[in-house]
């Protein structure tokens, strides 16, 4: 069993997150490789079914990231994800994994930084939390 | 008058003034043990309605299903019917305006299809003689239940320890189903605490256990529980909140490939993140199970800790809409990641 390396998966919004991703990237921030990203046009997008069928499929954490409040792009998207982000949280703890899995954040376009920062620090934040208990398969 | 005859009065006095076009309730099948769903819009067969101590499927579902704009009815109901049809009104799926719902003080049902028909509260004399309810034979969601009457029906009826009925009327509407029945409604004040104790008492226990153990413990627990699933659907077909009629769980509907079933756990998870914030802990779900899968408890569970976090209850107040499809005055205040 090789050193653990936590693979991430980001659901990203389109008119914040994703942008300040993409400003990360053009600013050349450095921050660490293993979030996989994929865009969706808001957060509110990102049903709680979806984040559980990939945390059920042996991923290690679940970025979501949406506008600040206030600035969704669809006027109050972000306000529902947050209920949404409330309630995972929830479930995983009944479930039995640990809720930390899952972080919403904020990140607009302009926070090249926050979303390098971000992404680092969950990162370690899975690290320390391990693999999935539900990966399957050899590491 | 017993509670059978009172609401058998009632129904056939609605059909006869035409304040309704039919009445759903149970009734005997073949057998004493056989209980089945009916709906009666000849009042001769007013008489065939029974009190039943075990409830086959839930009369919320199909009064969302058989109601209509053209069609008014009346529902006899259990406070768990009562809180389904609510959380279904608030999903456009019936109109409480055209439902006029029936309650009976209940005390829980059989887990079990039982030989004698009747429910009864703590203790009723039954021919003279003292009976105890026996908690054995009760479905396990029905310990955990806090309703024990149907304050959310528009009429709700009373049991009395010597088995006669006292009814009231809960709203306008219920008051004019009880002038056409000739029935003069009686005090609504009972003192519900001790059940509302006892039930938050047994809740503590059985969600206690799973929240004592270890997350992984915890995480194997439920594993284990999931892969007793043989993917019936039974849960899923049985739940009154359960009202979508293309499922996520349905093959080709993104989460399931064609001639497929949904994966292990998924499949709880996915009915969990859609209804866990209303559920009614009416335990259709279980007693549906042929799997014995604690699914009740866990929705309830579920549903309990996110009332906590939403501040909602389910099934009460038909304006107060699932915490999952609505925002707040509350929310829009607040600037961080979480809702604390």
């Amino acid at each position: 069993m090789g050193k653990f390396e936590p693979r991430i998966l980001g659901f990203l919004c389109n008119w914040c997150t994703y942008a300040g991703a993409d400003l990360a990237g053009v600013s050349r921030f450095q921050y660490s490789p293993n979030i996989r990203v994929i865009r969706v046009m808001c957060s509110a997008r990102v049903d709680p079914v979806y984040v559980m069928k990939a945390i059920l499929a042996g991923i290690d954490g679940v970025l979501i990231g949406g506008c600040h409040p206030g600035d969704c792009h669809y006027i109050d998207g972000n306000y529902y994800t947050r209920r949404k982000a409330a309630m995972l949280k929830k479930l995983l703890e009944i479930l039995g994994i640990e809720p930390e899995r899952v972080r919403l954040e904020w990140v607009s376009a302009s926070e090249g930084t926050r979303f390098a920062e971000t992404v680092k620090d969950f990162t370690e934040t899975i690290r320390t939390l391990g693999p999935n208990p539900l990966k399957k398969g050899k590491e | 008058m017993k509670c059978a005859e009172v609401i058998q009065d009632i129904a056939a006095a609605i059909l006869r003034e035409k304040l309704v076009d039919g009445v759903l309730a149970f009734a005997q099948g073949v057998d004493m043990s056989d209980i089945v769903p009916i709906l009666i819009t000849d009042e001769q067969d007013a008489r065939k309605i029974l009190i039943a101590s075990y409830q086959p499927c839930s009369l919320a579902k199909l009064a969302s299903e058989y109601g209509g704009e053209s069609k008014k009815l009346a529902v006899i109901v259990r406070p768990c019917d009562a809180r389904a049809m609510v959380e279904l009104a608030k999903r456009k799926q019936l109109d409480l305006q055209n439902i006029y719902s029936i309650g009976i003080e209940c005390y829980g049902v059989a887990r079990e299809p039982q030989g004698e028909i009747y429910i009864f509260p703590e203790e009723m004399l039954v021919d003279g003689e003292v009976k105890h309810l026996n908690k054995e034979i009760l479905s396990p969601s029905c310990l955990r239940c806090e309703y024990p009457i149907p304050t959310m029906a528009d009429v709700s009826c009373r049991i009395e320890k010597d088995g006669n009925c006292l009814v009231a009327a809960n709203t306008e509407r219920g008051e004019s189903v009880l002038s056409a029945a000739k029935i003069t409604a009686q005090e609504k004040v009972k003192d519900i605490s001790p059940i509302k104790e006892r039930a938050l008492k047994r809740q503590e226990k059985e969600f206690g256990e799973i929240k004592g153990m270890e997350p992984r413990e915890r995480l194997n627990y439920w594993l284990r529980q999931f892969d007793k699933c043989i993917k019936c659907y039974g849960c899923r077909n049985s739940c009154p909140i359960c009202y979508c009629e293309d499922c996520y769980l349905e093959p080709e509907r993104l989460l399931v490939q064609k001639e497929e079933y949904p994966p292990e756990m998924l499949f709880h998870i996915t009915r969990l993140i859609h209804i866990g914030d209303s559920c009614v802990n009416c335990g259709q779900c279980e007693t549906a199970c042929p799997m014995n899968i604690p699914v009740s408890k866990l929705f309830h569970m579920m549903s309990k800790e996110l009332g906590v976090l939403f501040k909602y209850e389910a099934g009460l107040d038909v304006d107060s809409l699932p915490p999952m499809s609505t925002i707040t005055e509350e929310d829009l205040a607040k600037g961080g990641v979480g809702l604390g």
